[in-house]
């Protein structure tokens, strides 16, 4: 072991040396990140507990989201570049033979790894447009959906498809026991009279989508209006339990109606209605279905005169109620006792009850009287206001302004 | 607002003294009028056979008359009836009376006097007050032409207020919907030109009605300037069917500028109208009548005489009554007749 002594007493003052310069550190070969799988490290910092997740939590925008760290890396390229013929280029080039050969260091290609990795952040929501969004958050009812797919020649052009109800459905199996499926239900149509309803089901929820969304365009209605903006006349329709009174309105009204109704009533082309639902208000499918019936049971006005045999005169408050004859039957009864009312006849002798409107609590309390009191003097206030605003351009009788007052020093 | 508020206060004490003062002064009359040749014609336009003749000449169309108006009030759903034929005709009669008032022309008067007559002067009074006072007559059996009103001014006088001065109380104390106390800037000349170039004229028309007394200085000006537009532009259709249609012929036959008319009526086939506009005519110029003895049938040789007796510059006429009488005597119009 002579050696060894002589080996060691070589090395000592070496040794010494070192140890002064360089502090020792202590290395270990394992450790918690080289025990696990990466997997096992991303669920411990991405998974909720359970009882967590009954809580709602790990859901919301914000969340962490499994980073894949691979990402943008190549295998073949790293820090070093180098050109490998068959792995990173051609063997061959042109005709000759490329040679393995290392470029000068590219500086950015770590800072564009880094980019590539941290664009993938936090878990964020899906964010539409406003126009693009239906009728209440992400929720796919109310949304466009785009047109029919084409069939042969037709490509439904100017069609537009609007989800209406969008749904999971499950029904009992032999062999799969509980069987879930999702059932859309949508209305389509190209704004100018032609529409359709159509109901899918699928596992997938693009595939119903897709299956309704067809359906609804090879069951194309064409629904009368008047003038290109409203309903022919007011009706009443049912089917189920859900009831609707529907009224025509004059243009510029808009839709004033339960939100299925509204967005058939766009895809149908309709402008001005009103419609209440009474009864099943939340089962649109019906909704839907008694506002078709309905619409597909209106009377032109001239079928209204020749059932009733009198004239079908229509009286509007911007023409000066002056009246004009729509529609005249080819003999005209002369019993004028036996006129009918034309709301009661066009819905079906129903009457609509009419609410009493009733003012709100405040009116009548003393609190509401002063403030009536307080405020009377001001009622006219803006007015004058713009009206003096424009005095200065009034011909000469304008008011007097007065008169300045002299500078007392 | 101070002096009509005071008004209230001081109108019992001083209304016995205007009584007096009334009564034993000559009371002024509440319109008097220039009296000139063309001003005393336009009495004319009062005449049966004048209103006759406009009411004609505004040819009563239903479809303008109640074509759809967009006059701010909320458009309401149409009501729907149905009606036995005898029940339509008789709506059908109620709305033909209704158009009748709808078409209603408005006055043609001359303009107005201003007044000036002085009730009393009191020196006493002058330093008490540093402004006017007005005493207005708001007894419920007057009239906003009949209404009394007077001024005291600051030097002591007191006097019948000018119309100005009345247009303000009377709209003051009984407002009348779309008039404003103060004369809008619109009426003002360089406010007229773009609304005439752009032929709102039934607008600004009837505006001038709402605003003004149709004997007002500042509706004559207007009207006539609105006429002159409208005839120099030959937008007679622009106006025909409305009330303004009678006052626009009459002011056109008033000044002898019948020609544009004329030549609009040739060009679209109204003789019948271009015969009752020179019927008018000679009635307001019984001085300078056309020689013809017009009948039924004979509107052409109406027009001719016109031509040669009358008309100013009537080569475009000559033109057009040349082209209708070509037209009239081809085969073509026996077609479209």
């Amino acid at each position: 072991m002579a050696w060894v002594s002589r080996l060691l007493s070589i090395a000592q003052p070496f040794r010494l040396a070192t140890s002064l310069a360089l502090p020792t550190t202590q290395t270990r070969n394992t450790s918690f990140f080289t025990k696990h799988t990466a997997a096992q490290l991303w669920k411990g910092v991405t998974s909720v507990s359970n009882a967590g997740r009954k809580r709602g939590r790990g859901k919301k925008a914000g969340k962490k989201m499994i980073r894949d760290l691979n990402r943008g890396q190549v295998i073949g390229v790293g820090k070093v570049n180098m050109v490998w013929p068959g792995l990173t280029t051609n063997v061959i080039r042109g005709r000759e033979l490329v040679e393995q050969q290392q470029l000068p260091p590219d500086p950015e290609r770590e800072a564009r790894l880094l980019k590539l990795r941290n664009a993938l952040g936090p878990f964020r929501r899906l964010k539409l447009s406003p126009p693009e969004r239906g009728w209440s958050g992400n929720r796919l009812p109310g949304r466009t959906v785009g047109p029919p797919d084409p069939i042969g020649d037709e490509k439904f052009e100017g069609f537009e498809t609007v989800v209406l109800e969008s749904k999971a459905v499950t029904n009992m199996t032999g062999n799969l026991g509980r069987k879930r499926q999702m059932s859309m239900f949508v209305v389509t149509g190209n704004g100018n009279g032609l529409a359709g309803f159509g109901l899918g089901k699928a596992i997938d929820g693009k595939a119903s989508l897709k299956v309704a969304k067809n359906r609804a365009g090879q069951r194309l209605m064409y629904i009368e209006r008047y003038n290109g903006h409203t309903v022919c006349h007011d009706f009443f329709a049912q089917f189920g339990f859900s009831k609707l009174y529907v009224k025509k309105k004059p243009e510029g009204y808009g839709l004033k109606c339960h939100r299925a109704i509204k967005s058939i009533c766009e895809v149908a082309g309709i402008k001005d209605i009103h419609v209440k639902v009474e009864g099943g208000s939340s089962n649109i499918q019906s909704v839907t279905k008694a506002f078709f019936l309905g619409l597909l049971q209106q009377k032109p006005p001239e079928k209204l005169a020749e059932e009733t045999g009198y004239h079908l005169v229509e009286f509007r408050k911007d023409h000066g109620n002056y009246p004009t004859v729509i529609a005249s039957p080819a003999k005209v009864s002369d019993d004028t006792k036996n006129v009918p009312a034309y709301d009661e006849y066009v819905m079906g002798n129903r009457v609509v009850l009419q609410r009493k409107k009733f003012p709100p609590f405040y009116v009548g309390t003393d609190g509401w009287e002063l403030h009536l009191r307080k405020t009377l003097k001001y009622r006219n206030e803006n007015d004058v206001r713009i009206k003096l605003r424009t005095a200065a351009r009034y011909l000469n009788t304008q008011p007097a302004k007065p008169p300045k007052r002299p500078v007392t020093i | 607002m101070l002096s009509s508020r005071l008004c209230m206060g001081l109108r019992q004490l001083e209304s016995s003294f205007i009584n007096r003062q009334l009564l034993t002064t000559r009371r002024p009359a509440t319109c008097t009028f220039a009296s000139s040749t063309d001003s005393e014609k336009k009495y004319l336009f009062f005449e049966n056979k004048v209103q006759d003749l406009l009411k004609r000449l505004t040819r009563k169309d239903v479809n303008k008359v109640f074509r759809k108006r967009k006059d701010g009030e909320k458009v309401e759903a149409a009501v729907y009836k149905f009606m036995t034929t005898a029940q339509l005709e008789e709506e059908l009669k109620k709305a033909d009376l209704k158009a009748d008032e709808l078409l209603q022309m408005p006055p043609v008067v001359p303009e107005r006097e201003e007044i000036d007559e002085v009730l009393d002067k009191d020196e006493k009074l002058v330093g008490l007050l540093d402004t006017k006072i007005i005493f207005t007559d708001i007894s419920l059996d007057k009239t906003d032409r009949s209404r009394t009103i007077a001024v005291r001014d600051v030097d002591g006088t007191l006097r019948l207020a000018t119309w100005e001065e009345r247009s303000r109380m009377n709209q003051i104390y009984f407002p009348r919907p779309g008039r404003e106390i103060w004369v809008p800037h619109v009426f003002q000349d360089e406010a007229l030109q773009p609304i005439l170039e752009r032929k709102d004229y039934e607008f600004i028309l009837n505006r001038a009605c709402a605003q003004f007394e149709p004997d007002d200085p500042d509706y004559i000006r207007v009207t006539t300037k609105t006429y002159e537009a409208v005839n120099s532009f030959g937008d007679f259709d622009l106006l025909r069917s409305t009330r303004h249609f009678g006052p626009l012929v009459f002011h056109l036959a008033l000044t002898k500028n019948l020609d544009r008319l004329l030549i609009e009526n040739l060009e679209t086939d109204r003789l019948e109208d271009a015969a009752w506009a020179l019927q008018l005519y000679n009635i307001l110029h019984a001085d300078a009548k056309i020689n013809h003895d017009y009948k039924r049938g004979a509107e052409l040789e109406f027009v001719k005489a016109y031509i040669d007796q009358c008309s100013k510059d009537n080569s475009q006429l000559e033109l057009a009554y040349k082209h209708c009488k070509d037209f009239l005597s081809s085969p073509k119009s026996a077609a479209v007749a």
